[in-house]
C-alpha cells in the first residue's frame, strides 16, 4: 500500500504527544520551580529508493517520524517575592533535596511546610535535607535559616512527577538559598501558545495528506480500473 | 488518546482551587485575627506517551493545587481603645474551650463577658482556663497584662492563656475563627515570649493588592488551559475526520 498513508499518520500520532506535552506545559504555567519540556522530533529512518528495473537511485524516503526526545530546559528561572517565611527559591543553579519513601528526590519548588516534629517538609510531607543530609528543622520562631537548607547539583536530572526529579547529587550547587521567594515557573504562556497552534495546524495537515492519499486511492480504485 | 484534555483540565482545576482560596482571602479581608491561606502547586505523573513517542520519552499529566497552609505574618494592629479587645503581637495564639469541649485556639482577641462573668470570644467560647470578672467590677477598670494576666485594680482575676503548636499548617480550622489542634498540628503547648496589647485588634492580614496580582494570574492560568481543552477537542475532531 501507500507508504505515505503511514507517514502522515505517524506525525499525527507525533503532534498528539506534542499536544500531551504542551497541555502540561500550560497547566504548570503558576506552578513555582516548574521548567518547560522540549519534545524533539526525529524520522524513524530512510530508505533508499531504487529503480527496480535498471537499480539507479531514486532518492530517500522518510519512514515517518515520532517524538525521539523529550528534554528539560533546567536553566534557572526569576524569583519574586512572597514575604512568607516557609517559601525558599535556588537563585542560581541547584536543586533543594527531599526524602521520599522511594529514596532521595530532588526539586526546585520551595513552597516548604513543616510536621508536627518541626522538620522542614515539602507540601507532600517529606522532609528537606540540609547539605549533609539530615532533615532541616524549625528554629524556635518558626523560621528556617536558608543557610541550613542544602543546595545540590544533581546530574542526569528527570522528572517524576509531584515537582520532583530522579538524579545522582554530585555535590553542593553554585546556587544560594533565599528565604520569602519562590521561582516562577519557567513556561513562557506566549510562546507556548503558538506551540500549540502551529503543532494543532501540522495535525491537521497530517491530516489532510491522509485524506488526498486516500482519495487517489479510491480514483485508482474505482475509475481507473472502471470500464466505461 | 484523551490524555492531553485529562492533562489541559487538570491544569483548570489546579487554578480553579487557586482562585477558590484567593476568594476565601477576599471574603476575610475584614476578619479579625484571620490569616491568608498559602496555596502550593505541583506537576503530576510523567509517564511513556505511548504511540507517537520513542522508549525514554515522557509527557506529564498536569497540575495540582492545594491548601498547604496559612501565611502567619504579623496583622496589622488597629486600636480599638476598648479594654477587652487583645491582639497579640508575636505568634501564637489565645487557648479557648471548643464548642464540642476539647481546646480551640484563637487569635481574634475580641473579648466580651458571658452571661456568667466568664471572658468569652466573640462567638462565644469561653477562655480556656476560664477568666471570671466578678460582679460590679466596671470592664473599663479591667486592665490586661503583656503576658495576658487580667486584672481590676490591684486584684488579679486571672490569666489569658497563650499557646503555640510546632506545625500550624496541620491546625484544623473550627469555623469559628479558630482552629482545633491534630494529630498533624503537634500538641498545644504554653507560648514562651508571646505578648498582647489591651485595646487593640489585630486586622486580618490579607493584601489586597496581593490577592488581586493573584487572582489576575489565576486568571489567566485557567484561560490558558481552557484553551488547551478546546484545542484537544479539536484534535481528536480532526482524528475523527479521518473518516468520511
Amino acid at each position: 500500500m501507500d507508504s505515505g498513508l503511514y507517514i502522515a499518520a505517524s506525525g499525527m500520532l507525533a503532534e498528539m504527544v506534542r499536544q500531551e506535552q504542551i497541555s502540561n506545559q500550560l497547566a504548570n504555567v503558576n506552578t513555582p520551580g516548574y521548567k518547560a519540556d522540549r519534545a524533539t522530533q526525529a524520522g524513524f529512518g530512510e530508505l533508499l529508493l531504487q529503480n527496480t528495473r535498471t537499480g539507479a537511485s531514486v532518492g530517500r524516503l522518510s519512514l515517518g517520524v515520532e517524538i525521539a526526545e523529550t528534554s528539560t530546559d533546567l536553566a534557572p528561572a526569576g524569583i519574586h517575592e512572597t514575604g512568607e517565611p516557609l517559601d525558599f527559591a535556588v537563585e542560581g543553579e541547584g536543586f533543594f533535596a527531599v526524602r521520599t519513601a522511594a529514596g532521595v528526590r530532588y526539586t526546585r519548588n520551595g513552597q516548604f511546610s513543616t510536621d508536627a516534629e518541626g522538620n522542614l517538609t515539602d507540601q507532600l510531607g517529606d522532609s528537606v535535607l540540609g547539605a549533609g543530609g539530615a532533615p532541616v528543622r524549625l528554629r524556635g520562631d518558626g523560621t528556617v535559616a536558608p543557610g541550613d537548607i542544602g543546595v545540590f547539583q544533581v546530574e542526569g536530572a528527570q522528572k517524576q512527577g509531584d515537582n520532583l526529579y530522579t538524579g545522582n547529587a554530585t555535590g553542593a550547587a553554585t546556587g544560594k538559598v533565599r528565604a520569602g521567594f519562590l521561582e516562577e515557573s519557567a513556561v513562557n504562556p506566549s510562546q507556548t501558545m503558538v506551540q500549540l497552534i502551529s503543532s494543532f495546524r501540522s495535525l491537521e495537515a497530517d491530516q489532510k495528506s491522509i485524506q488526498t492519499i486516500d482519495e487517489t486511492l479510491s480514483e485508482s480504485a474505482g475509475q481507473v480500473g472502471a470500464i466505461s | 488518546m484523551d490524555t492531553a484534555l485529562t492533562t489541559a483540565a487538570a491544569g483548570m482545576e489546579a487554578q480553579q482551587a487557586w482562585m477558590d482560596a484567593l476568594s476565601g482571602d477576599i471574603a476575610n479581608v475584614s476578619t479579625t485575627g484571620y490569616k491568608s491561606q498559602r496555596v502550593g502547586f505541583r506537576d503530576l505523573l510523567y509517564q511513556s506517551p505511548g504511540r507517537g513517542g520513542a522508549a525514554g520519552t515522557t509527557t506529564g499529566s498536569g497540575a495540582a493545587a492545594e491548601v498547604i497552609g496559612q501565611n502567619l505574618e504579623q496583622g496589622t494592629l488597629e486600636a480599638t481603645e476598648r479594654p477587652l479587645d487583645v491582639a497579640l503581637t508575636t505568634p501564637g495564639y489565645i487557648k479557648v474551650r471548643a464548642a464540642g469541649g476539647g481546646v480551640a485556639l484563637t487569635r481574634d482577641g475580641n473579648l466580651q463577658i458571658g452571661p456568667d462573668g466568664q471572658l468569652r470570644t466573640a462567638t462565644g467560647q469561653a477562655l480556656q482556663p476560664p477568666v471570671r470578672i466578678p460582679k460590679g467590677v466596671d470592664p473599663e477598670d479591667i486592665s490586661i497584662a503583656p503576658d495576658g494576666t487580667v486584672s481590676a485594680g490591684k486584684r488579679t482575676l486571672g490569666r489569658i492563656a497563650l499557646v503555640e503548636v510546632t506545625n500550624p499548617d496541620g491546625l484544623q480550622a473550627d469555623g469559628e475563627n479558630g482552629f482545633l489542634p491534630t494529630a498533624a498540628s503537634g500538641p498545644v503547648r504554653a507560648a514562651r515570649g508571646a505578648r498582647v496589647q489591651q485595646g487593640a485588634l489585630e486586622a486580618s492580614n490579607v493584601d489586597m493588592a496581593s490577592v488581586m496580582t493573584a487572582m489576575t494570574e489565576a486568571q489567566q492560568g485557567y484561560a490558558l488551559s481552557g484553551k488547551a481543552v478546546t484545542t484537544q477537542d479539536e484534535v481528536l475532531a480532526v482524528a475523527n475526520g479521518l473518516i468520511r
